[in-house]
């Protein structure tokens, strides 16, 4: 089937501001829009620019805004965004080039989650795991699943009006440690997602549980953390 | 480096989201509307105690069938789909895995207060003229 993709340009050397090229492709329905840009990238247009690495939804690189919504262009089918297909970058971060996005302030946000498991406590008796049970592991299991694409920051409107707010990614690792039994650093997150930045600039759009390639409940996850911060309880 | 962040109005609302982004756009817009409603009615009160024309043509525009229905469906809007936004609050784990089917169930109770009251503000104006 022909099909169409009108694929956002912008190049920083040359480009006051970007601009939309189409390109008219042959495609099997079953392709990725990730094999269409490769292609145009291969044979059309070997400057067209765009993150990626797994190409099997896992490493995060390649999420973009196909039809006006956030997904990842590898985990995206023809057959089901159809034969005229809009691809820009994402929205609420600086373009770098084309369809590659500036992901530093992301990455900023997330770091200030204190991303690593906290323990100070001494180790078991035998010196080896801190053990926790099927039920303490499955707690935290959904926000394990993030993969850091920004799918869900950069389709939230919050994030949109005010880069500040740490972001749906960054309090999907929040949740991860605050919940995981072995970690003792929630007083100090729930801290900082107290602030004037953090889980109350979560308006509940859902945008960002739409938007997540993994199918994370991200508002929901939010909202669990927006209860733990009022009541203190993070069992 | 590269273009500016700038996520203009017109690009936030091009995105795609689903029925609660749109709940979302419209709970901002009942915002505003009562917002304005307040201001204007303060201003015109203060208008006419002040002995100015302005004061009455104000009174006009929001005491008009057009005006009524539609501050009836800001404060309505925003009321319903506040109590649906606090209700999923206290209860995530529990209810907001079915925030779809919510959603729904707010757009019926919705139409139903809304389109009681704006038939009542329709029939008491039609009864006065
Ligand atoms: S290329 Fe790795 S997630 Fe798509």
């Amino acid at each position: 089937m022909e099909v169409t993709f009108k694929i956002f340009r912008y190049n920083p050397e040359k480009d006051e501001r970007g601009n939309y090229v189409t390109y008219k492709i042959d495609a099997h329905p079953n392709d990725r829009v990730l094999d269409v840009l490769e292609h145009i990238k291969g044979k059309e247009d070997g400057s067209l620019s765009f993150r990626r690495s797994c190409a099997h939804g896992i490493c995060g690189s390649d999420a973009m805004r196909i039809n006006g919504r956030n997904m990842l262009a590898c985990k995206t089918l023809i057959r089901d965004v159809g034969d005229h297909i809009t691809v820009e970058p994402l929205l609420g971060l600086k373009v770098a080039k084309d369809l590659i996005v500036d992901m530093e302030p992301f990455f900023e946000n997330y770091r200030k989650m204190l991303p690593y498991l906290i323990n100070d406590s001494p180790l078991p008796e035998d010196g080896k795991e801190r053990l926790q049970s099927p039920e303490q592991r499955a707690r935290f299991d959904e926000t394990t699943k993030c993969i850091l694409c920004a799918a869900c920051t950069t389709a939230c409107p919050s994030f949109w009006a005010n880069d500040e707010y740490y972001g749906p990614a960054a309090l999907m690792t929040a949740h991860r440690f605050i919940f995981d039994s072995r970690d003792e650093g929630a007083e100090a997150r729930l801290e900082i997602l107290s602030e004037t930045n953090g889980a109350v600039r979560c308006h509940t759009a859902y945008n960002c549980t739409e938007a997540c390639p993994r199918g994370i409940h991200i508002t929901q996850a939010i909202g669990e953390l927006k209860l733990a911060m009022v009541t203190g309880n993070i069992d | 480096m590269g273009l500016q962040r700038n996520v203009s109005l017109s690009t936030g609302l091009r995105y795609k989201g689903h029925s609660p982004f749109w709940a979302y756009i419209l709970h901002r817009i009942g915002g505003a509307g009562m917002a304005l409603f307040i201001t204007i009615h303060i201003f015109s009160t203060f208008a006419d105690q002040q002995g100015w024309k302005i004061g009455g043509l104000v009174n006009n525009l929001y005491t008009s069938v057009p005006f009524q229905i539609f501050i009836l469906f800001c404060v309505l809007f925003h009321a319903i789909n506040g109590l649906r936004i606090t209700i999923l609050d206290f209860f995530p784990q529990k209810l907001m895995p079915y925030y779809r089917q919510i959603i729904y169930v707010q757009l019926a109770l919705f139409v139903l207060v809304f389109g009681f009251a704006a038939v009542s503000v329709v029939a008491t104006a039609l009864g006065r003229m």
